[in-house]
């Protein structure tokens, strides 16, 4: 019985939610729960205090969502796997959790049995899916016909629209200039736009920031 | 009655009174004022012709007084002679004349009609049965006077009335007069009196012009704003339709999240609680006794229903993902249902939108594949959202057969209608079109960039938190 437990950190807006699980994953021994914490804008600051190899995370929470909560702690924590743990049941949330950085996505009406073999097989570096999300992934597999900004993507352009540098939103984010640098790309790649005018405009455009 | 058109009614009467009574009285004084000034015209013109006649007399005395004075009482010579002037003092055309008779009623001059003479014409009667020449007589004898009667008028042939002056020769007993005839005087009066007549009339004319503008202006200013006031009132009721509407989409949204959030949660929590049991159970080597595994069906069956009435009450994925994952969503289910084809065109940026803007936007989308569904015959169908030029624009096209309006506009049993649609579009200061031919339908809704595009920022400064994080 050495194998060392894998550290698992739940972060879910409902208590109850929470107390059950860890009820039914107490059972398990090479499992240990690490952390929990009831919102995504704290998710990040407990993880890197309990430094969790998987966080189990539901999507509809308060201020901020798992998903945008996800994008963030994937970019700082590049070694936690991210098991998305939601009531939400729909091809978008799936395809967006994947974009966002998640390693798995399951249910929650999930028997804790498969949660268990899921939060195993993340921390083993494998994707994760319930069966019925599975078998909704490979009916309408994800179109990419247009490419989509994640969130974090978003957000960032409209700190460049409003004229922030990569130095400015680095420090306002707390994340490392090769991060919002990297985002840059990204964001530029996606939408098809060499110059920093061309963004702005595009940002304004769409009405991402008020003109 | 409404209340606008009461005082419309009582300015009218009013009017109409007002303009009745102005006729009557104006008619009434323009009558009694002509009436005396043609009675004054009247007896001035008749002093002119009484003058006249006098001055005639005077004259034709004049003209035999050299004859007449050396006469004696009976001088047939003398007498043939003043006959013969006075015979021929005619003035006034043929009309005036002296006529001449003696006290016994026998004609002795007569220039008109000559033949006449020395006949007697003593009960000479008119209509009335006054004996004409008896009075005449009478009237010279007394020094001289008036006296009206009918006469025939040379010039017209006509019988006529005649003003007449008679003085007398005592010597030789005669009855000498002149007259005139009063129809000029009597068509200056009928003449004056029609000018008179033409100007109560112009007066009545005026009056009911200036009373019918009035009644016209009351009404048109009236319907003016009865228009404006119920302009203004539709656009009222509309505006209440609306915030009716969202407060609906509000409550169901609230009631959607707390089931889906709240209880959905609560269930799951006991669900896992209940497994936790099982597994304890279990570990102590106890069989899972049976009304345990029915709870856990039912729990299951539970969280599914629950979720299923969210879902219907307000997609949750319109909040948590935004109007684009929402419309993939609704796509896919409608293939999936309907095996007609979508395809979906959306912008790279998601959550620009507030909600109320997402809500409507999603029930366009949710009515127009409705429609598709059940009238178009369509096996494509394509949703566009696009932010171009100042606007998102969002349009969903089918090649179907075309919808009738009709179909469209009111609600079905499970549609909300085109014409709600429109309204709420509206509601948001934007535009919504309904194309529909053979070759297929083309809804769009058109919402101005101005009316989101505080969104985005604004979020980010209401939840500081995502900043720090």
């Amino acid at each position: 019985m050495n194998i060392p437990s894998i550290k698992v950190m739940l972060v879910d807006d409902h208590p109850m939610v929470q107390d059950g699980l860890s009820a039914c994953l107490s059972f398990y021994d090479d499992i240990q729960i690490v952390g929990t914490c009831n919102d995504g804008s704290q998710a990040l600051s407990t993880a890197q205090a309990c430094q969790p190899d998987v966080i189990l995370m539901d999507i509809s929470m308060p201020t901020l969502n798992g998903l945008d909560a996800t994008e963030i702690i994937t970019e700082v924590l590049t070694d936690t796997k991210i098991l998305i743990f939601s009531m939400h049941e729909s091809a978008e949330f799936v395809t967006n959790a994947v974009q966002s950085g998640a390693s798995g996505y399951i249910l929650k009406d999930t028997n804790s049995e498969e949660v268990y073999q899921a939060i195993k097989s993340v921390a083993q570096g494998k994707a994760y899916f319930s069966s019925s999300i599975a078998k909704m992934l490979i009916d309408n597999p994800p179109t990419q016909a247009s490419p989509r900004l994640t969130a974090r993507e978003q957000m960032i352009l409209s700190y460049i629209a409003k004229g922030q540098s990569s130095k400015a939103i680095a420090q306002t984010l707390d994340i490392s200039f090769r991060t919002v640098e990297a985002h840059r790309r990204n964001i530029k790649s996606k939408l098809n736009i060499d110059s920093l005018a061309e963004l702005v405009r595009y940002a304004v455009n769409q009405g991402l920031v008020d003109s | 009655m409404t209340f606008s058109f009461r005082i419309q009614l009582f300015a009218v009467t009013q009017v109409i009174l007002t303009a009745f009574l102005t006729y009557f009285f104006v008619t009434n004084e323009y009558r009694d004022l002509s009436e005396q000034n043609v009675t004054a015209l009247e007896s001035f013109l008749l002093e002119q012709k009484q003058q006249e006649l006098k001055n005639y007399t005077a004259i034709a005395k004049a003209s035999i007084q050299h004859i007449y004075a050396g006469a004696a009482a009976d001088d047939p010579v003398a007498q043939k002679q003043v006959a013969d002037i006075l015979s021929t003092l005619i003035y006034n055309g043929h009309d005036g004349y002296f006529f001449v008779y003696d006290d016994k009623g026998t004609n002795i001059v007569l220039p008109t009609e000559p033949y006449r003479v020395g006949q007697n014409y003593w009960d000479l009667r008119n209509e009335q049965g006054d004996p004409i020449i008896q009075i005449l007589i009478d009237k010279a004898k007394s020094g001289g006077d008036f006296y009206r009667y009918p006469w025939n008028q040379p010039s017209t042939e006509t019988v006529t009335e005649k003003l007449s002056f008679s003085d007398f020769l005592p010597k030789w007993g005669w009855m000498m007069g002149t007259g005139v005839y009063l129809d000029n005087v009597n068509q200056q009066l009928v003449t004056i009196q029609s000018a008179i007549d033409t100007h109560i009339n112009n007066t009545r004319f005026i009056i009911l012009f200036v009373a019918m503008s009035s009644i016209f202006v009351i009404f048109g200013i009236g319907a003016i704003l009865h228009f404006t006031q119920k302009k203004e009132n539709d656009k009222q009721i509309d505006q209440l339709g609306q915030k009716i509407v969202t407060l609906q989409e509000e409550e169901q949204r609230h009631i959607s999240r707390e089931l889906h959030d709240g209880i959905v949660q609560v269930l799951v929590s006991i669900k896992y609680s209940l497994e936790a049991t099982c597994k304890h159970l279990g570990k102590h080597d106890i069989p899972k006794p049976q009304p345990l595994q029915q709870a856990q069906t039912n729990l299951s069956n539970a969280i599914t229903e629950i979720r299923r009435i969210s879902h219907h009450l307000h997609p949750r994925i319109l909040d948590e993902l935004g109007l684009s994952a929402a419309m993939e969503a609704l796509a896919k289910e409608f293939t999936e249902r309907t095996n007609i084809d979508v395809t979906i065109t959306k912008p790279a940026l998601s959550k620009l939108l507030p909600d109320h803007i997402n809500t409507t936007l999603y029930r366009v989308v949710q009515e127009a594949l409705m429609n598709i569904e059940k009238h178009a015959q369509a096996t494509h169908t394509s949703i566009d959202l696009a932010i171009i030029d100042n606007w998102l624009t969002l349009t969903i096209k089918d090649n179907g057969v075309g919808m009738l309006k009709a179909n469209l506009e009111n609600p079905s049993e499970s549609g909300i209608g085109t014409r709600n649609l429109a309204e709420r579009v509206e509601y948001h200061r934007g535009q919504f079109m309904l194309t529909s031919s053979s070759k297929g339908t083309v809804m769009t809704a058109k919402i101005p960039r101005s009316a989101f595009a505080y969104h985005y920022t604004q979020q980010q400064i209401d939840n500081p938190t995502t900043e720090t994080v």
